[in-house]
């Protein structure tokens, strides 16, 4: 193996956590801490200075959100793959960050042996999720629920579409109801329907995939 | 006081003394009609108690002076004998002015004495409102401490404790690793640690989950009580499942973790007193805003609520009324309990904006 030494910068505000990932990943022969910050901002610049390869985000930070940092990351330095370690759950948040750009998430505390493996298989170009998370989204995809990104979007009807999209542009149920001039009960027989067409098992589901469907239409 | 007087308090001044004049003359008139052997004095006092009650002492006065005078009038043009002398004139109309006079200071007197008792009756309702509007602002006050103060140690306990234990993680991983390529058996021992610290982390997450449940975002209810039914079926052995037709999406934070509890509290007492095996939380949208239910298959109600207990209850219809909801316990048809908690859409709006 003489591969070149990956540069990784960590984003994490405790102390103790940038501190021991340092030794574990500088004990490595293939990686080496470049840099590490405990904010957006000082993250931004010291990625800057330092042109890392990969990027250890936390989710919470001190000032601005890591999805947040993920995104500007993401824009101004295209070439940094980011791999979140974070205290937060991934079943909330995983979908969520790769949403934002991430390529990898680890929760911390959970699987700690595998931060390094997490970091490669990110540098080589892969997604990385845990076991768990490998099984809730290969469950949705045997659902149909990743898979109605594209096709199944266009069995709704029209006014399926319309309510459709107007939850993805994260109207309330109500609001809906109104600026199509129906009345709720109208709007759940409309839900129900785009749920049975998009197989989606029930209205968080719903609203998830709307969301999703909306930030890629403006997206691209 | 009776409903007439409570009427004739709400005219205006100047009425009753119109009213009190036309009543002296008209009594005046029927006086005259009706001779001078039968006596209407006393029926004068009628208006004069009117203006006294009603208008006011000075005025009264005056109303007595004009009855006096009208009677008086009256008696003389009806030609009595006993207006023949001017002595017996000023005699019996003096007699009968003074006993007015009497009857007016005594009404003003019964009067003001009258108001000011139902002014203070009124001072005291007031505070008593107050009061009890003090006692529920406290109340609201003290859960809302004592979440605050779950809250904050939940963060504590995520963002020192989870954070700490991760960082600790990691640095057994690090002697894991250096013992491993040392090549020795204590690796072993190190690989344990580092396990023993993830469950740390772990039973953290959990303590955490259970004070501050409901993630800070807009659809984070439906989220919890998703998560909520699967817990309940899995720890205790029952069927709870989460209905939701609608995505809804409670924007204040605080009313989706009162909701949260509310639908908690419900399914506790489900599943501990009324022995439930089927539990649904619904969780719906009507036109008049959103509704919570919470409904099982157990035991219902006990008619006769538990001396000590019923906590649970209160609480629930508290935190309701904190987020200015509805809330019904009942037993439900088929048996079992229904809980129903029903947040009007204005209220909503209101907390949104």
């Amino acid at each position: 193996m003489n591969k070149r030494v990956s540069k990784v910068f960590l984003v994490d505000d405790h102390p103790l956590v940038r501190e021991w990932l340092t030794t574990l990943l500088n004990h490595l022969a293939d990686l080496q801490v470049c840099g590490e910050a405990s904010g957006a901002e000082k993250a931004l610049e010291g990625m800057r200075a330092t042109q890392p390869d990969i990027a250890i985000i936390d989710l919470a930070l001190p000032e601005g959100s890591g999805l947040a940092l993920i995104k500007s990351i993401k824009a101004e330095f295209p070439g940094i793959a980011v791999v979140v370690l974070s205290m937060h759950d991934e079943r909330f948040y995983a979908e969520r960050a790769f949403r934002a750009g991430a390529r990898g998430y680890v929760m911390k505390g959970e699987s700690t042996s595998s931060i390094a493996a997490a970091i490669r298989d990110v540098l080589a170009g892969n997604l990385y999720l845990s076991p768990r998370m490998h099984t809730v989204f290969a469950e949705r995809f045997a659902e149909g629920d990743l898979a109605s990104l594209h096709a199944p979007v266009k069995k709704l009807s029209d006014r399926e579409l319309e309510v459709f999209r107007l939850l993805g542009q994260g109207y309330e149920t109500r609001r809906v109801a109104q600026s199509l001039n129906v009345s709720i009960k109208t709007v759940q027989a409309y839900c129900a329907r785009i749920k049975e067409k998009l197989q989606l098992a029930n209205a968080s589901e719903l609203l998830r995939e709307a969301i999703r469907w909306n930030d890629a239409q403006s997206a691209g | 006081m009776t409903n007439w007087t409570r009427y004739l308090d709400r005219q205006s001044r100047p009425r009753m003394a119109v009213a009190a004049i036309l009543l002296a003359l008209c009594i005046g008139e029927f006086d005259y009609t009706t001779g001078t052997l039968i006596s209407l004095s006393a029926f004068y006092l009628l208006p004069v108690s009117l203006a006294a009650w009603f208008v006011g002492t000075g005025f009264a006065l005056f109303t007595a002076a004009l009855c006096v005078a009208v009677w008086m009038a009256g008696n003389m043009v009806a030609g009595d004998a006993s207006f023949a002398s001017p002595f017996l004139i000023a005699w019996n109309g003096s007699v009968q002015f003074a006993s007015f006079v009497v009857v007016v200071l005594v009404l003003v007197k019964l009067r003001n004495l009258n108001r000011e008792l139902e002014s203070r009756v009124r001072d005291r309702a007031a505070a008593l409102t107050r009061e009890i509007a003090e006692r529920e602002r406290l109340q609201h006050m003290l859960l809302e401490a004592s979440e605050q103060e779950q809250r904050r140690i939940g963060q504590d306990l995520h963002d020192g404790l989870g954070q700490h234990l991760a960082g600790t993680a990691i640095a057994g991983q690090v002697l894991r690793e250096k013992l491993e390529r040392r090549q020795l058996q204590e690796a072993s021992d190190a690989k344990k640690v580092v396990e023993l610290i993830e469950e740390g982390v772990s039973l953290t997450r959990r303590s955490v989950k259970g004070l501050h449940p409901v993630d800070l975002t807009a659809e984070g209810l439906m989220l919890a009580l998703e998560e909520f039914a699967a817990t309940t079926t899995r720890l205790f052995d029952v069927n709870c499942c989460f209905i939701c037709e609608l995505p809804v999406l409670i924007h204040s934070a605080a009313t989706a973790e009162h909701l949260f509890r509310i639908a908690q509290e419900g399914t506790r007492n489900a599943v501990q007193h009324g022995g439930a095996r089927n539990i649904v939380i619904e969780l719906n949208t009507l036109e008049e805003g959103h509704e919570l239910r919470v409904e099982d298959d157990g035991s219902g109600i006990p008619s006769v609520p538990p001396a000590t207990g019923g906590m649970g209850l209160r609480i629930m219809a508290h935190r309701a009324r904190m987020i200015g909801a509805s809330f019904r316990i009942a037993n439900r048809a088929g048996g079992g309990t229904s809980v129903i908690c029903q947040l009007p859409v204005a209220i909503e709006d209101r907390l949104a904006s």
